[in-house]
């Protein structure tokens, strides 16, 4: 599979919503998600990003029974389960086989964004594992003080809930602490930067974006 | 015969994409032993603790507590047995005042109101947290906070305490206090198994040693054997207490030679100062 830049990925992502939006049938839909799972399978990801696959996958068929069950016809709720997953998946796609600081890069360099708000954006991201592992520490210590993981779900809620707070205190706690660490670094420098990491584009790319052009093109006249 | 609490026999275990990080382990601790479990940076210590807190499953190898297989059981069932105190106090505290920390796991076992009452007044008396009992542990120091981490794990009323690396990252002062406390609920019945780096604690305090070394159980004895001389524990990332390698230095000499004690006395302080830099 050859490897995509940074900002080609970054592309695709807006493209597919796009193309998400554009398609009015179930089946293009269900085509966008079968395209991307088997784009994804390509890159040989590991085992957490399926189990984030699964996650939207679960979310997905929760929000086809919700519209479902408040009145929407079957169609419609498939089509809205669908358009969600396909816009998230992209986004899965996007952060498994990217790495944050490429994207930094290619979000400064090429896309011309300011630096502090493209390294804001994916320092956001770069916290989402983070929340989840401190969340996995609470859990594990909860356990060997008898805390069972099953039972009544309202139960369970309302535990985790207890240890909301404590994750969030730390989550500031380290934003600040890391605030400091940049500073400390000369993040606030103003002028040239130099990044490491290689974010040109290369012939797939190229092909690529002609590809993902061709296709919004034509959904966009056969709509 | 002394009675075995935890047995674990042929251990083995690997994390995904990594090497062998516990091959065949076997370790048993016996009721009321003060163990301390040493070894470098990534050698499997609390790996090996947190299997034996069912945190994490084996490969292949058996855990018995008190004679039960623990396969099945959970962290959870191991509580009623166990304590375990993480590294980090930070992340095991999780409630808004001292007291409801530290009532937490007693209430998750269903202690019943006055035992629960009791047993978190105690735990409390215990680790001298008893005026603290309605502050936000959040503002506590590190030495506090690792007291009621310390006072959580013994208000559940366990035979036997896990602690991981208590005194990383606390001044001596609280560092001391924390293993006069351990020693104190050891003295009370309370078997203990501490991970440390701290070599002057092991001597002060442990009453047997077992040392990891790349996954493998290289030593298991008492601190004099450990720190005997014959073996070179160097090997195993270890270095000796302070007044054991002066010891060592000052072994052969004539006690008459002021002069030459001198020189020695000196030049081991200044290697051990090497050891250190």
């Amino acid at each position: 599979m050859p490897k995509l830049a940074p900002l080609t990925k970054l592309i695709l992502t807006a493209a597919v919503s796009v193309w998400a939006l554009l398609i009015p049938m179930l089946i293009g839909q269900i085509a966008l998600v079968v395209g991307q799972l088997l784009l994804l399978g390509l890159y040989r990801p590991v085992g957490k990003h399926w189990k984030a696959v699964s996650g939207l996958a679960l979310f997905a068929g929760l929000l086809v029974a919700i519209q479902y069950v408040f009145g929407s016809s079957l169609e419609f709720s498939l089509m809205s389960g669908f358009k969600m997953l396909v816009m998230s998946l992209v986004f899965v796609f996007m952060l498994a086989t990217t790495r944050l600081q490429d994207l930094t890069a290619a979000l400064v360099s090429q896309c011309r964004i300011p630096y502090e708000y493209a390294f804001m954006f994916t320092s956001a991201l770069r916290f989402v594992p983070d929340f989840l592992e401190e969340s996995k520490a609470v859990r594990e210590a909860q356990a060997c003080r008898g805390y069972v993981f099953h039972g009544n779900p309202v139960k369970r809620l309302m535990d985790y809930i207890a240890i909301v707070e404590p994750l969030v205190l730390r989550a500031i706690s380290r934003s600040e602490t890391m605030a400091m660490s940049l500073e400390l670094r000369g993040f606030g420098h103003k002028g040239r930067r130099q990044f490491t990491a290689d974010v040109a584009l290369n012939r797939p790319d190229y092909a690529a974006m002609l590809f993902m052009l061709l296709l919004t093109i034509g959904l966009t006249i056969v709509r | 015969m002394p009675e075995t609490l935890l047995n674990i026999q042929k251990l083995v275990f690997t994390y995904k994409n990594a090497e062998q990080t516990l091959a065949e382990v076997d370790f048993a601790v016996n009721v009321g032993e003060f163990v301390a479990l040493v070894g470098r940076n990534g050698s499997g210590k609390t790996t090996l603790t947190r299997l034996a807190m069912s945190l994490i499953k084996p490969a292949s190898g058996k855990i018995t507590l008190q004679g039960k297989d623990t396969a099945a059981m959970t962290p959870a069932d191991m509580a009623r047995s166990i304590g375990y105190v993480f590294q980090n106090p930070d992340r095991q505290i999780f409630h808004d005042t001292v007291a409801k920390e530290v009532a937490y796991g007693p209430q998750q076992l269903g202690f019943a109101p006055e035992a629960l009452n009791q047993s978190v007044a105690w735990a409390l008396r215990m680790t001298g947290l008893t005026e603290l009992a309605d502050s936000f542990p959040r503002l506590l120091s590190r030495g506090q906070k690792q007291k009621v981490a310390i006072a959580s794990a013994i208000a559940m009323q366990p035979k036997m305490l896990i602690l991981d690396e208590p005194t990383s990252g606390q001044d001596p002062w609280d560092g001391h206090n924390l293993m006069e406390l351990l020693n104190s609920l050891n003295q009370q019945g309370i078997t203990i198994i501490l991970v440390t780096h701290d070599m002057e604690l092991i001597a002060k305090y442990a009453t047997r040693v077992a040392v990891l070394d790349r996954g493998h159980k290289v030593f298991d004895g008492t601190p004099a054997e450990l720190f005997s001389g014959s073996r070179d524990i160097a090997a195993w990332g270890l270095l000796p207490p302070t007044a054991v390698a002066l010891s060592q230095q000052l072994a052969d000499v004539n006690a008459q030679n002021a002069a030459e004690l001198l020189k020695k006395v000196m030049l081991a302080i200044k290697e051990r100062s090497d050891d250190y830099a």
